[in-house]
């Protein structure tokens, strides 16, 4: 009898990709990770004034964005979603070529951007647009026939839905630097800003949380009712945002949707709060330091949004809001869970021939990631602080500091890879376990 | 090994939980049918609660992603003969 692992691998029926399909997605995404600080670091003058625009901070902006946090989220999609679904991954073809499609277009995104290179750009976001549509189809074949988790399976719809609205809007964007007609830019961004980071980014993260953290927190599900309804008041202030971007009355439809968007997340914070109180493991490490970090710059963003809404006279404002919700929020929280998914994926991969799996802990190292933990939060707080004195040199400083935490949590990937690839011993004899695979 | 009074099956849980009860064998629970990650996190909360006495799993799918999480607890699963489509855990403290 195969063991456990050698069954999921190799199984027609498995709901579980091989691990080279998320593991790739992961690489790329710590790979960019890298990079995104020291395009950062590239546009550290302009930063503190940034007000729009091609340049080096506008391509930082999407290396973190498509090459970090969206890079991820397909490879803990791809991952986890059908395990929530029950629904095996349509294809294990498609996600190969998505990040043969997808890696390389957002590096000619973002260099277009960087360099000012209106047609790289075009190229690149065409590319994108591609392999994200591709990386829909998937989505949507995993959900139509979703059984369980209705809560998951909810912001997975409704991420798909500003998926929609965020790429329609970034072909606006692009068409403007490249003379087509479009919506016009105020609108265009405005959609843009919304539907990415809280629809789709935002919403995937939301949605997928609630089978990640009670996994590590070992609570019970989130009430499913309270999810949805999360899910429906976020819905619900998109539309405002919407409103806001194409219609009259844009401050009101805007307050509207942060209103909204506050309870939405006051919901998924209450979730999330309950899911650390009941769960038997309260010992959750770096991790969960930057997790509930995350959640506090989340609540945050909106903060600040109101502000932007209001009108409020605070120079750097637009900035401080981006980095709330890009940085503080998205990227950190992306990269607290990936340093808890990785490990157990390789553990959970390694078991293959073995009675008893590898430890997580086997695949971790401490160093990197208390490094990457410290470089992070300081290079994010620096961040902040330039925009508040203005400072190109301390903006520059904190990119640096970035980029150090980033080459820290790559190692920490490089060393998980090289003891993944040590070989598992002979198989087991038989009679260990099933080989009907499937997931918890 | 701790050897447990006998407890007859609960009933279904309204709610969608799993149906857990006690033998010779050990602490039963059965998370056939409920949606992941629920079989997960319930077998190992029961786990976690355990007093080092096995935990028989009835499971509808080998489940993969318990494996790992398992052996952080110090705990090894073997399959054992179960019913027709059912795949059979016997969960132990490693010795």
């Amino acid at each position: 009898m195969k063991s456990a692992a050698g069954a999921f691998l190799g199984s027609a029926a498995s709901r579980l990709l091989p691990a080279t399909i998320p593991f790739r997605f992961f690489g790329a995404a710590l790979v960019y990770h890298v990079l995104a600080w020291l395009a950062l670091l590239a546009g550290a003058q302009q930063w503190p004034h940034f007000g729009g625009g091609l340049g080096w901070p506008l391509a930082a902006l999407h290396v973190f964005t498509l090459g970090v946090i969206v890079m991820t989220a397909i490879g803990a999609s791809l991952q986890l979603l059908p395990v929530a679904t029950r629904q095996p991954v349509l294809s294990e073809r498609l996600p190969r070529l998505i990040w043969w499609l997808y890696v390389p277009a957002v590096a000619a995104l973002t260099l277009g951007m960087g360099l000012e290179l209106a047609p790289l750009l075009a190229a690149g976001a065409l590319a994108i647009v591609c392999a994200l549509l591709l990386y829909a189809l998937l989505l949507v074949a995993n959900l139509r026939g979703a059984r369980g988790m209705p809560g998951v399976v909810s912001h997975g719809w409704a991420a798909l839905g500003c998926l929609a609205v965020a790429l329609a809007s970034a072909l606006a964007l692009v068409g403007n630097y490249v003379s087509l007609p479009s919506l016009g830019r105020p609108a265009a961004l405005a959609l843009h800003v919304a539907f990415a980071g809280y629809g789709f980014m935002g919403l995937l993260a939301l949605g997928l949380s609630a089978i990640l953290v009670p996994m590590f927190t070992l609570s019970p599900l989130p009430d499913v009712r309270r999810h949805l309804t999360s899910c429906a008041f976020a819905v619900v202030g998109l539309g405002c945002a919407a409103a806001a971007a194409l219609g009259n009355e844009p401050r009101a439809w805007r307050i509207a949707a942060i209103g909204a968007g506050t309870i939405a997340v006051a919901l998924h914070l209450a979730l999330m709060q309950a899911a650390l109180r009941d769960g038997m493991r309260h010992d959750l490490g770096r991790s969960f330091v930057l997790v509930k970090i995350a959640w506090v710059a989340l609540a945050a963003s909106l903060l600040a949004a109101l502000a932007i809404a209001l009108g409020t006279p605070l120079p750097g404002l637009a900035s401080l809001f981006g980095l709330l919700l890009v940085g503080a929020w998205l990227l950190t929280f992306t990269l607290a869970m990936l340093q808890r998914i990785l490990p157990f994926l390789a553990s959970m991969h390694a078991a293959r021939g073995r009675r008893r799996p590898p430890l997580p802990s086997t695949f971790s190292t401490a160093r990197p990631l208390a490094i990457h933990f410290a470089c992070h939060l300081a290079a994010l707080a620096g961040l902040a602080l330039a925009l508040a004195t203005e400072s190109s040199a301390l903006a520059a400083l904190a990119a640096a500091t970035g980029a150090v935490g980033a080459i820290a949590y790559l190692a920490f990937y490089i060393v998980l890879l090289r003891r993944l690839a040590v070989p598992a011993p002979a198989p087991a004899p038989a009679g260990s376990r099933s080989q009907v695979a499937g997931e918890g | 090994m701790q050897t447990l009074p006998p407890t007859a099956p609960t009933p279904p849980d309204p709610s969608g939980g799993p149906r857990r009860w006690r033998d010779a064998e050990g602490e039963h629970i059965d998370v056939r049918g409920l949606a992941a990650p629920a079989p997960l996190i319930e077998i190992l909360r029961l786990v976690t609660g355990a007093d080092g006495a096995a935990v028989i799993v009835h499971h509808d799918r080998d489940p993969q992603l318990l494996y790992p999480r398992l052996a952080e607890l110090g705990w090894v699963a073997d399959r054992i003969a179960g019913d027709a489509g059912e795949v059979r855990l016997r969960l132990t403290p490693e010795e």
